[in-house]
C-alpha cells in the first residue's frame, strides 16, 4: 500500500473557519431550538449567523481558492461511481480536495442549510416569536413554512449524521487524516495521487464577501428602509 | 382597570360554572371552539409580553402586568374543551391528548402554574425578573405543543 508521504495544503483559512464556526452555530442552533422560552432569541441570531455563513460560502465557492471552488468537486455519476467503488476496495482512495460523492455531500449540506434558515425567517410558534419575514406571509403559510423548518431538520440530522460517519471511515478505515487537515489545511497524500495546481485566493477577499453577506442578512432581517 | 379585571374574573367564573355542565352535552365541535378561541386569547394576551421583552415593543409595565392578570383567567379555560368526544375531529390535538391523559394534563397544570407565577412578578415590574418568569412560561406552552400539538 502506498503511504501518505506528502504533506499538501488544501483548505484554506476561510473553508477552515467556515467549517467550525458552522458546526459551533449548528450545534447552538440545535440547542436553543430545542429549549424553547427565551432561548428562541438566541436561535434566531444563530440562525441569521448560520443564513450569513452560507451565502459567504456559496460566493467562496465561484470566487474562492481551487479547492473552495464548486467548479473543481462536483463530478459526474461516473466519477461518483468509480470512486466509491475505489473506497469499498483496499486501493487507497486518496483525493486532493472534496472526492466526487463528498463535494455532493457539500451542496446537500448548504442548500439544506439554507432551507433551514430560509424558513426561520418566516416560522413562528404560535407562543411568542415569529421570524423577521413572518408579517410578509398568511398565517398558514407561516405554519407550513414552520412545519418543513421542523421536519428538514430532521432530514439535515441525517445528513450531517452521514457526513460524519463518512468521515469516521475516512480517518479508520482509510487512513486519512481528514479532521486534522480541517484545523490546519494540510492534508497527507500518497505519491500516486494526482495533486492538480492550487490556487490559494486571498483571505481579505473571503473577509469582504463575508461582509457583503452580513450586510445581506442583516438588510433581509432588518430592513431599515 | 381594576373593575375591568372583577368583571373578567366574575364572568370566567360564571361561564365555568355554566359551562362544566354544558360539556357533557356540548357538540365535539362547539368543545374544539372553546379550547381553540381559548388558545387563540391565550396567544394574544401572552405575545406582545414577549416583543417588550426582546426589545421589540416599548416596555410598558401596566401594559404586561394587565395581560398576565388576563392570562391568569385565561390559563384555566382551554382544559375543558379537551374532551374524548372531540377524538375525531380534524384539529391539531393529536391521539396522545387522550390516551397520554395524566401527562397531558401535567403539562396544562405546569403551564397554570408558571402563568401564576408571571402575573405575580409581573405585579412587581421588574424586567428582568419578569423576562425570566416569560421563558420559563413559553417553555411550558412549547413542553406541551412538542407532545400534543401537530406541526
Ligand atoms: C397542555 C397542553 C397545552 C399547553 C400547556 C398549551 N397549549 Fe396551546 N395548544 C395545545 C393544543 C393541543 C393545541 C391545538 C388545539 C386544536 O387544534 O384543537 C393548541 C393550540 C394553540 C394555539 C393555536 C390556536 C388555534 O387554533 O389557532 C395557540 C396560539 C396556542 N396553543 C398558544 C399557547 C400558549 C401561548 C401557551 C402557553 C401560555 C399554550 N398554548 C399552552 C395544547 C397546549
Ligand atoms: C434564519 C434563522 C432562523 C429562524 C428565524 C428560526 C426560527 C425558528 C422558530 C420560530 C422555531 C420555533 C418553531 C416551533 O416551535 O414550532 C424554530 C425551531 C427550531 N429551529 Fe429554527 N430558525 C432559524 C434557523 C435555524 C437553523 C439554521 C437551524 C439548525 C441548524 C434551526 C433549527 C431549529 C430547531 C432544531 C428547532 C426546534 C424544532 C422543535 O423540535 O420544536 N433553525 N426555529
Amino acid at each position: 500500500m502506498s503511504e501518505p508521504t506528502r504533506a499538501v495544503k488544501v483548505w484554506d483559512l476561510p473553508v477552515r473557519l467556515f467549517h467550525w464556526l458552522l458546526v459551533a452555530l449548528f450545534l447552538f442552533s440545535l440547542l436553543s431550538g430545542k429549549m424553547k422560552g427565551n432561548w428562541m432569541e438566541w436561535h434566531m441570531y444563530s440562525g441569521f449567523a448560520i443564513l450569513a455563513l452560507v451565502i459567504f460560502r456559496i460566493l467562496w465557492g465561484f470566487a474562492g481558492s481551487t479547492h473552495a471552488r464548486f467548479s473543481s468537486f462536483l463530478a459526474g455519476p461516473g466519477a461518483c461511481l468509480r470512486f466509491a467503488k475505489r473506497l469499498l476496495s483496499k486501493a487507497p482512495a486518496y483525493v486532493a480536495g472534496h472526492n466526487p460523492i463528498g463535494g455532493w455531500m457539500v451542496i446537500i449540506l448548504l442548500l439544506s442549510l439554507l432551507l433551514q434558515a430560509g424558513t426561520g425567517l418566516f416560522a413562528n410558534d404560535d407562543i411568542s416569536i415569529e421570524g423577521p419575514l413572518y408579517k410578509f406571509v398568511s398565517k398558514e403559510m407561516s405554519d407550513r413554512l414552520t412545519a418543513i423548518h421542523y421536519y428538514n431538520f430532521n432530514v439535515m440530522v441525517f445528513f450531517v449524521f452521514t457526513h460524519v460517519a463518512a468521515v469516521v471511515f475516512h480517518v479508520f478505515v482509510k487512513k486519512e487524516n481528514l479532521v486534522s487537515a480541517m484545523f490546519t489545511g494540510t492534508r497527507n497524500l500518497d505519491a500516486a495521487t494526482e495533486v492538480p495546481a492550487a490556487r490559494f485566493a486571498s483571505s481579505w477577499l473571503a473577509l469582504i464577501l463575508f461582509a457583503l453577506a452580513l450586510v445581506a442578512v442583516y438588510l433581509v432581517v432588518k430592513r431599515p428602509f | 382597570m381594576k373593575k375591568k379585571m372583577v368583571m373578567i374574573a366574575v364572568v370566567a367564573a360564571l361561564g365555568a360554572g355554566a359551562s362544566f355542565q354544558a360539556a357533557a352535552q356540548a357538540k365535539p365541535e362547539q368543545l374544539v371552539k372553546q379550547r381553540q378561541s381559548a388558545m387563540v386569547l391565550i396567544g394574544w394576551y401572552f405575545g406582545p409580553i414577549g416583543a417588550m421583552m426582546r426589545g421589540d415593543r416599548p416596555f410598558d409595565a401596566a401594559v404586561v402586568a394587565r395581560n398576565a392578570g388576563y392570562l391568569e383567567v385565561l390559563s384555566k379555560l382551554p382544559a375543558e374543551g379537551f374532551q374524548p368526544s372531540t377524538k375525531d375531529e380534524k384539529t391539531k390535538a393529536k391521539p396522545e391528548v387522550w390516551s397520554d391523559k395524566a401527562k397531558f394534563d401535567k403539562a396544562m397544570e405546569n403551564m397554570q402554574g408558571e402563568i401564576g407565577k408571571l402575573a405575580q412578578v409581573a405585579k412587581g415590574g421588574d424586567m428582568g425578573a419578569i423576562k425570566t418568569q416569560f421563558g420559563a412560561t413559553g417553555k411550558s406552552c412549547a413542553a406541551c405543543h412538542d407532545d400534543f400539538r401537530m406541526k
